[in-house]
């Protein structure tokens, strides 16, 4: 960048205080015109919080804000806005059932004869910003029939129709495949060439180090440094993020698998709204291997998996539990076949948070002896197994009698993994098993799948991360639309894997 | 990502609804040929007719199409209920009880307040707010808007205390719903039992034994004169009330307001994704509380034109679940006001022919006051699942 | 940022359109709410609800709201408990007691009847229909079978009562199982329908209408045989009868269903989190079907309690004014959908709604017809209070700052 570009935002000594907690301590930041600087940092490292002030979503308790070199009080999303500050939140704030051009438009609509809704206009305004910053879009398409890429500048546009020069674009690449991450790159670069300033929120070491000018490195609410993106390696960033050498591999022995334990053939699923998201997959897992199922996010998977656990009818197809047919089978007669499955919602679906730990426990059992019987519960056997799997799971923050909503998230999936492993399952479905979980729980889960193979399970696991996927699986499957796509050892590279993510290794035969 | 609604394996076929369209049709003329002039004197026609465009509807609905398959039930059931009850009573009382155009008129009658409220409902609604509180704040509205009449001498202020009360009592839905998050079902059920008492008690304590006078000024009609010569149109239109046509011309102004003006954009956005609509600077809290008061104004306007246009009087609990079946309408209609209202004037009808029945036939006849609500729950049960309601109906919003 | 009360994104839709209803949020508050305050909160909700109704007391009337309860308490016969009332005043008082009790036993059944299906997330406010198809098979079945044994009899006509009434909010529970149509709406029109369905059966020239008096539309009185026996007070003049163990029962099975099997376990985990109840292989219909049922046999069974009790008959008026059913959504939020809850909110309301029945209370401190609607706006205000329990959650913090504990 050249030096003598002037600064356009300076936040120094931000400081924002939750119940209990030091979200942003005394933290300072500021961005030059033209430049992208990346704030980095692992989830929970304060991030968020610092942008949402930025945004006006939060006040800060100490610190001030100048925005080209102005003091300003940004109480309020509006007032950012009028600042000049646009943001891409990593959660799009789109409509979905609107059009494009209405998304865009929305709080600061056209109109004609003062009263209503210009929506030519609206469409005009669109095309004329898209052409203008070469982010093509449909401005009469809605929201929900286009692509995540296409919704991203949707967002993008939404900020610089309100003319913002400052962009903070919120891990960007999370739902994006590597082939969109990449074009959303050049259009960063677009962006900052017409002037407009980017900051760049990511835990994703590689990316910052393509894109960015400056890095900015955040851990637990504190300022790591600032440093020149020139020079700095994955590694170096790496340790400053985390505090520590990481080592992302999980060690395990190789796999050696034998009995077919749970079988997929030709299974075709719908979704709610009738469209076909499983295309004919087949699948084999067997006893003493983790499968891997890499895919980005909406490619079918949510579907396989309800329909392999019996939460949604297969259209046609079968589903095999260590040789039983549980095809039609209710979620309840795929527990009984054998099946364990974690589900990729722990909070939504895999527990009752209102129930206690030790009726969490019983979520599938309490049916049955020794839970019950005929229909008349035992609450004392529920509260001795609680007890037990806490102690054998090492479920920290309560006993068997606490509501499982009141447990952190590492902890809750803990709860989830002792039920479904402490049933003795022949085959886990395990989907997402890490989301949202710090780095000790996430150790946790993986050496414990690596445990429960070692014991003769057979693991399906589909997960969004490339690096868990890659980590842990012994053999690894993609999805794509519906699809296997191919088929890769565990030793397969990223780039590999992201090829066929995005239907490129269609046709092929891969290793 | 996860699912809770049954898996329903495909899209429903187009011809369904084709299907649905003629047993739809089937069951009306069931209706229309036991009816005078026709007047078919024997109820098997009826009977097989409905009974074709019963079946044809549980065939549609349960293959998916499920708003239109409940239609064509409706109008089966519709069709041979009221076939089989003319058949029974006399020709001269039937063509007495079934006079079209007076039918039509009283239809409209009993429309008009559902058509005030679902479009107030259809508001709240959209703007992301249950307001199961419609009942109350009709109920409001009848009260204050005698009440109004009454002590100030003119209908229209008795009107326009109906429409202050009613947004005040909205306003206490909207604290509660927006302000202080309270569980929405449970925040109108509230609304609903404080407006019973309240004007029960005000009732009592201001009219006593005696009931509301009977010289309040009412609503006026309006006399169309040149209509005279058309004895047909006459009698449907010739001589309604006010606000009836109010409620009339309410319908398509509402549409242009909520789909073609910057605010009714706006108020889609925020029951659509609150925060988004947060994000991009709109006040979530402050275009809620208008879309609820707004409901609530409405909502009263029904109520006053029950108690000041229609009936003349006040009742305790006068409006007999109208809220509610308004409610129905506003799911039923698609959150969109012409399908609600719509909707407000098939249950319109079913009010009319129930209360003109049991004036001329048997005791049979008091079943069919039940007929509104006997729709409305079919109506209910059909439409579930195939309509779409705001996506963010009913959650409260949480400024981080 | 809260992530919470956005629905993430392409999660499923509630298909009824009036929103998540009641499951998430009032459960969740209940369940935080019960353990931070025990017994504190509801009581400050029934409080600040009385403290409202004396304001409006004494803007309409200007009369003074303490007299006004006071009077409304002797009239619910609760000065029976006090051991220095004596004399004619006593027999008065536990005359007035067993009205009062007579009511607390409809109002507890009612009150379980909206609690039980609250558990699983469902708002049942069809009491009113439940309870008018139960009273009408009670009285149909009770004016039946002269000569009948009379323990069969009333087992029978109860028995009838319950499975009619679980008949009727099973409709609204399959369509909720089935469809999603939101059980709000389908029971409010089942009370109406009821309503109507009563009107015709007792109207002149209706089926059930009455054999010897040809224009009354009211029922034939029930045989001596299905008349419940009075335990406490004269049978002529409207004792306390023994249904009152039905209610104490009711709550007891109330009790043990919730806690002790595993019919108890499927609903409050449905109630809490249908999806997680869905996963981990629970019918998810089914219970919602089970939930309104036996909340229908509760408020069924209430029906037929009253008539085998001391109606003894039903009339169009009567069913038409069955609005007891009503009360118990109040009596259930107010004892927080638990046994001893609603136990003690029944009496509560029992003794308000029979302190101002119009034969107990004093018109000269207040017209009993006011009085009447105070309750309905009690009432009202009960359950506003405990929808809106921010604000009463908000007292007891600042009164626990003023005692630091």
């Amino acid at each position: 960048m050249t030096e003598a570009a002037p600064t356009v935002l300076e936040m120094t000594h931000i400081t924002k205080r939750f119940a209990g907690i030091v979200a942003n301590d005394d933290i300072s930041f500021d961005l030059r015109q033209g430049e992208v600087h990346a704030l980095l940092g692992e989830n929970g490292a304060g991030k968020s919080t610092l942008m949402n002030i930025l945004y006006g979503l939060y006040h800060p308790d100490e610190g001030e804000i100048k925005i080209a070199g102005k003091q300003v009080q940004l109480g309020s999303p509006s007032a950012a806005i009028d600042a000049g500050v646009g943001m891409v939140h990593q959660h799009f704030m789109l409509i979905p059932v609107m059009t494009v051009a209405e998304n865009i438009v929305l709080g600061h609509e056209p109109r004609h004869a003062d009263l209503f809704l210009d929506i030519g206009e609206a469409n005009e305004r669109v095309r004329e910003i898209s052409d203008r910053f070469g982010l093509t879009v449909d401005p009469k398409a809605r929201i929900q029939d286009i692509t995540v890429g296409q919704q991203q500048r949707v967002e993008i546009l939404k900020a610089l129709h309100r003319n913002a020069d400052i962009l903070v674009l919120d891990e960007p690449t999370a739902v994006l495949t590597p082939q969109e991450a990449g074009e959303l790159f050049g259009i960063v670069r677009g962006l900052t060439e017409q002037g407009k300033s980017i900051i760049f929120i990511s835990h994703k070491l590689n990316e910052v180090a393509e894109i960015a000018d400056r890095i900015t490195v955040l851990r637990r609410g504190k300022l790591i440094d600032t440093i020149p993106a020139a020079g700095a390696t994955e590694e170096s960033l790496a340790t400053l993020m985390v505090g520590r050498e990481v080592t992302l591999r999980v060690d395990k022995s190789p796999s050696n698998p034998t009995d077919t334990l749970l079988e997929v053939r030709d299974l075709h699923v719908f979704d709610d709204r009738g469209i076909e998201k499983v295309r004919g997959i087949s699948l084999d897992i067997r006893a003493g291997e983790i499968v891997g199922l890499a895919g980005i996010d909406g490619n079918g998977q949510t579907e396989l998996i309800d329909a392999m656990t019996g939460l949604r009818r297969a259209a046609s197809g079968s589903v095999k539990v260590a040789g039983k047919d549980v095809t039609t089978a209710t979620a309840y007669g795929h527990f009984e076949a054998g099946l364990g499955h974690i589900p990729e919602d722990r909070q939504r679906r895999g527990l009752v948070l209102e129930f206690s730990i030790a009726e969490n426990i019983a979520l599938h059992d309490y049916r049955r002896a020794p839970d019950s019987r005929f229909g008349w519960l035992f609450p004392a056997r529920l509260l001795e197994r609680g007890a037990r799997l806490i102690k054998e799971y090492d479920v920290r923050g309560g006993g068997p009698q606490t509501r499982a909503g009141g447990l952190s998230g590492g902890n809750q999936q803990k709860v989830v993994l002792a039920r479904e492993i402490d049933r003795n399952p022949q085959a886990l479905i395990a989907a997402q098993p890490t989301r949202g979980l710090d780095v000790g729980a996430i150790e946790f889960v993986h050496r414990r799948l690596v445990e429960e193979r070692d014991e003769g399970r057979a693991i399906l696991l589909v997960s969004l991360e490339l690096e868990e996927i890659l980590s842990l699986s012994d053999r690894i499957l993609v999805i794509y639309e519906g699809e296997i796509v191919g088929e890769f050892p565990p030793w397969a590279t990223e780039e590999e894997l992201g090829v066929a993510m995005t239907g490129g290794g269609r046709g092929e035969e891969a290793a | 990502m996860t699912s809770t609604a049954l898996p329903i394996a495909a899209r429903a076929p187009r011809g369904l609804r084709s299907v649905a369209w003629i047993g739809i049709a089937l069951g009306l003329v069931g209706l229309w040929i036991a009816l005078p002039p026709i007047s078919v004197r024997s109820w098997v026609w009826s009977f097989v007719l409905c009974l074709i465009a019963i079946m044809l509807g549980i065939g549609v609905l349960i293959r998916g199409e499920r708003r239109f398959g409940s239609f064509a039930i409706a109008s089966g059931v519709l069709g041979f209920g009221v076939g089989y009850l003319a058949t029974l009573s006399g020709l001269g009382k039937l063509e007495t009880v079934v006079v079209w155009s007076a039918l039509i008129a009283s239809t409209l009658r009993f429309a008009t307040p559902l058509i005030f409220a679902a479009i107030g409902g259809v508001f709240s609604e959209r703007s992301g707010v249950t307001n199961i509180g419609l009942e109350g704040m009709m109920l409001i509205g009848a009260f204050f808007g005698i009440l109004g009449a009454d002590k100030l001498g003119t209908w229209w202020l008795g009107l326009l205390t109906a429409i202050v009360a009613g947004g005040l009592t909205a306003l206490l839905h909207a604290v509660l719903s927006i302000q202080l998050r309270a569980d929405q079902i449970i925040g109108g059920t509230a609304i609903n039992f404080l407006a019973l008492g309240l004007t029960g008690y005000l009732y009592v304590d201001i009219y006593g034994a005696q009931g509301t006078p009977n010289d309040i000024p009412g609503i006026p009609s309006v006399h169309i004169g040149f209509l005279d010569r058309f004895s047909f149109l006459d009698v449907v239109l010739g001589d309604l009330n006010l606000m009836i046509w109010v409620a009339l011309i309410l319908i398509p102004l509402s549409w242009i307001f909520l789909f073609k003006t910057p605010l009714g954009l706006r108020i889609r956005a925020v029951g659509e994704h609150p925060r988004a609509a947060d994000t991009v600077g709109l006040s979530v809290y402050r275009i809620r509380y208008s879309a609820v008061v707004l409901s609530g104004m409405l909502a009263a306007c029904g109520g006053a034109y029950l108690s000041i246009g229609f009936l003349d009087s006040f009742n305790e609990n006068m409006t007999a679940g109208r809220g509610f079946i308004a409610l129905a309408a506003v799911i039923f209609g698609n959150w969109r006001p012409f399908g609600a209202a719509a909707a407000c004037v098939l249950f319109g009808f079913s009010s009319a022919l129930a209360q003109r029945l049991p004036e001329y036939s048997g005791s049979a006849a008091v079943l069919f006051q039940a007929l509104p609500y006997v729709l409305t729950l079919i109506a209910v049960a059909g439409v579930v699942g195939r309509s779409i309601p705001p996506a963010a109906v009913g959650r409260p919003y949480r400024k981080s | 940022m809260s992530d919470l009360d956005q629905p993430p994104a392409g999660a499923p839709q509630d298909p009824s359109g009036l929103g998540p209803g009641v499951r998430q949020s009032m459960l969740e508050r209940y369940d935080v709410a019960a353990k931070a305050g025990g017994l504190l909160a509801p009581v400050l909700t029934a409080l600040l609800a009385f403290a409202v109704g004396g304001l409006v007391v004494i803007i309409t009337t200007g009369k003074n709201p303490l007299a006004t309860y006071r009077a409304i308490f002797e009239g619910a016969g609760f000065n029976w408990l006090l051991p220095w009332v004596q004399g004619t005043e006593r027999q008065a008082a536990a005359f007035n007691m067993q009205q009062t009790l007579i009511i607390t036993t409809t109002l507890v059944l009612t009150g379980l009847a909206v609690a039980f299906a609250f558990r699983c997330g469902l708002f049942n406010i069809g009491g009113q229909g439940q309870y008018i198809t139960g009273a009408i098979f009670a009285v149909w079945i009770g004016s039946s079978f002269e000569g009948l044994n009379p323990f069969i009899h009333v087992v029978f006509a109860a028995a009838a009562g319950a499975l009619c009434g679980a008949l009727w909010a099973g409709i609204a529970g399959i369509l909720k199982a089935t469809v999603g149509a939101h059980e709000v709406i389908s029971t409010i029109m089942l009370n109406w329908i009821a309503i109507w369905i009563g009107a015709f059966l007792f109207g002149v020239g209706g089926p059930l209408q009455n054999d010897r008096q040809e224009f009354v539309p009211v029922s034939n009185d029930i045989v001596e045989g299905a008349k419940l026996p009075v335990f406490w007070g004269d049978p002529v003049f409207q004792g306390l009868h023994i249904g009152f163990f039905v209610a104490i029962a009711g709550l007891v099975i109330y009790w043990l269903i919730l806690s002790r099997t595993t019919l108890g376990y499927g609903v409050k985990a449905v109630g809490f989190n249908p999806e997680a109840a869905r996963y981990g292989g629970i019918n998810v219909p089914r219970n919602y079907f089970l939930a309104m049922a036996i909340s229908g046999a509760f408020a069924g069974v209430a029906g037929a309690i009253d008539i085998l009790g001391w109606q003894f008959r039903l009339g169009t008026d009567t069913v038409q004014q069955a609005t007891i059913a009503f009360v118990g959504i109040a009596v259930a939020l107010l004892g927080r959908n638990t046994a001893i809850g609603v136990a003690l909110a029944a009496l509560l309301f029992g003794g308000l709604l029979t302190g101002t029945a119009t034969r107990n209370l004093d018109p000269e401190v207040f017209q009993p017809e006011l009085a009447s609607n105070l309750t309905l706006l009690i009432q009202g205000l009960v359950v506003l209070f405990v929808g809106a329990d921010v604000i009463v959650l908000w007292l007891m913090s600042r009164m626990r700052r003023k005692r630091p504990a």
